[in-house]
């Protein structure tokens, strides 16, 4: 006697400890291959846009801190390189290579999260004690330089908002050489693994041109072969004054998008001891720019991007001359890698999807906004 | 190709059909009419030297007198990057949806309907998405839209 098959709907969220956050995925499933996957979002929706319109060009700094936590120095440097190109502040040179040196060091925690939580993801422990024991080590440097280890309020318009104690310099040498030490460990951790590799190689293969057409950027992209970072495409701040590379990789499957970040921390690491190099040589010790607290950029629009951990990272700003923006639009790389995601779970089993959600790295209040 | 080559470029190719705008700080802004929108950025992406084959932003604004759309292009290959703009009448908040040309453009456009209320036409999902599934109190992003618990303090 045949047995009756039919498919069946299973909601997985928004409370999954895999899921990051809260985001819900509607899943189709046939057995334990999925069949159709459906994210459904909006449990973090804090309408941040809606806030800003309401507040003072300053005050927006804070909240965009909000929009994505673990990488919030790049949320801070979007809103106020958009807020200096519609009022065309230029930016004191020290204050230019302490950004760069901020946003390198919050790439590289991001990516140590990342690195730990995927793997816990696919069942390996090890890695995020390893992942977030160096971690720590970029968070004290924040926290010696503006007081906060998660949400850090620090680029603001014109500038940053404190200078670096004097011990941050040797310190932050050493974190670079410890971290770049311990990259051996970490790949030597996963990346002959057997079970490592039986789980992520050739598992939810995005393709180039999908990824291009579906808006995906930043590590996933370019995990998929497609060379694009805004750190050299439309180079912002004093990027263009550091050598390093962008590694890419062939694949686009989970192994790619994971080795991807891996790649990056180490270029991350030379851009670092780049940039504490050119430090020394600036002798002006200025660090922002004279922005008045009634701060008005004439009427105008502006859309700024950078490149943070997740991807492209854009700001619409439309001022009307007042002192509060008339419209704030922000975009997460988050937001279009989960658009995705159906794009790379086309039949993989549940536990897989798992490990493709991990390996895109998404933050739903990025997301929700 | 420099900014400004890239705003002769596209005055150029589509003539009187799009309107610079001197609001765009720093990328090239385009006026574009509705009727225009979607043959008009099919033509930016298929056209080889500019191939604008990525949507990075797409948002509705309120100005007080009349909706506006802003589609945020960029071109991956070629990178340039371009701000094309859209004017609706409040009492004709509809546009054509662009999903066929960029797929990204399907969650943007959705917020944008439910958060503004402009309707997308041609679009295959426009449902409840960042608001709670039983929402019945408009369209937050409006300028003339208050959360009910909002005291709006006296400007100085």
């Amino acid at each position: 006697m045949a047995l009756r098959t039919e498919e069946f709907v299973v909601n997985m969220g928004p409370h999954h400890p895999s899921t990051h956050g809260v985001c819900r995925l509607v899943l189709t499933l046939d057995g334990e291959r999925v069949k159709k996957v459906e994210p459904v979002i909006g449990y973090l929706h804090r309408s941040i846009e809606k806030i800003c319109e309401n507040r003072t060009y300053p005050q927006c700094i804070p909240m965009f801190d909000r929009i994505e936590y673990v990488t919030s120095m790049s949320c801070n440097q979007v809103f106020a390189m958009a807020a200096e190109r519609l009022a065309e502040i230029e930016v004191p040179e020290r204050a230019e290579y302490l950004r760069v040196i901020m946003l390198e060091l919050n790439r590289i925690a991001s990516h140590l999260l990342f690195y730990g939580v995927t793997a816990m993801d696919i069942g390996a422990y090890t890695p995020f004690l390893y992942g977030l024991r160096e971690r720590e080590l970029i968070i004290d440097l924040f926290e010696m330089t503006c007081g906060q280890r998660l949400t850090y309020n620090y680029i603001r318009i014109g500038g940053v908002s404190h200078d670096i104690p004097p011990e941050f310099v040797p310190k932050c040498r050493e974190a670079m050489r410890i971290i770049g030490q311990k990259m051996a460990d970490y790949e030597g951790l996963l990346n002959e693994n057997p079970i490592w590799l039986a789980r992520t190689k050739d598992i939810g293969i995005l393709r180039a041109e999908d990824a291009i057409a579906w808006g995906v950027s930043g590590p996933v992209l370019r995990a998929s072969g497609v060379k694009h970072d805004l750190r050299k495409d439309d180079p912002y701040s004093i990027y263009d004054r550091f050598d390093f590379e962008i590694p890419v990789q062939k694949n686009g499957d989970t192994f790619d998008r994971y080795i991807q970040r891996l790649d990056e921390i180490r270029e991350s690491i030379k851009i670092v001891n780049q940039a504490l190099n050119g430090l020394e040589g600036v002798e002006d010790d200025k660090i922002k720019a004279k922005v008045s607290p009634n701060f008005k950029p004439p009427a105008g629009e502006a859309y700024a991007r950078i490149e943070n951990s997740r991807g492209e990272l854009g700001t619409y700003l439309i001022s009307d001359g007042t002192k509060k923006p008339l419209r704030v639009k922000t975009r997460g790389g988050s937001y279009n890698q989960l658009q995705a995601l159906p794009l790379m779970c086309h039949d993989v089993l549940v536990a897989d999807l798992v490990a493709i959600f991990a390996t895109l790295d998404v933050i739903m209040p990025e997301v929700d906004r | 190709m420099t900014r400004d080559e890239l705003k002769d470029a596209i005055s150029n190719k589509f003539k009187d059909r799009v309107t610079h705008l001197e609001a765009g700080k720093y990328d090239p802004l385009f006026e574009v009419k509705a009727d225009d929108l979607v043959d008009i950025c099919q033509q930016l992406k298929d056209d080889p030297e500019l191939s604008f084959d990525y949507l990075a932003n797409l948002g509705g604004v309120d100005t007080t007198e009349h909706f506006e759309v802003v589609y945020n292009l960029a071109s991956v290959h070629k990178k340039l990057r371009v701000d094309l703009k859209v004017i609706l009448p409040y009492d004709q908040a509809e546009i054509d949806s662009v999903i066929e040309i960029w797929p990204a453009a399907n969650w943007y456009e959705r917020e944008m309907w439910e958060l503004y209320g402009i309707n997308v036409r041609n679009h295959p999902n426009l449902s409840r998405f960042l608001l709670p599934d039983d929402w019945d109190q408009g369209f937050p992003m409006r300028k003339d839209w208050d959360a009910p618990d909002f005291i709006r303090m006296p400007e100085r």
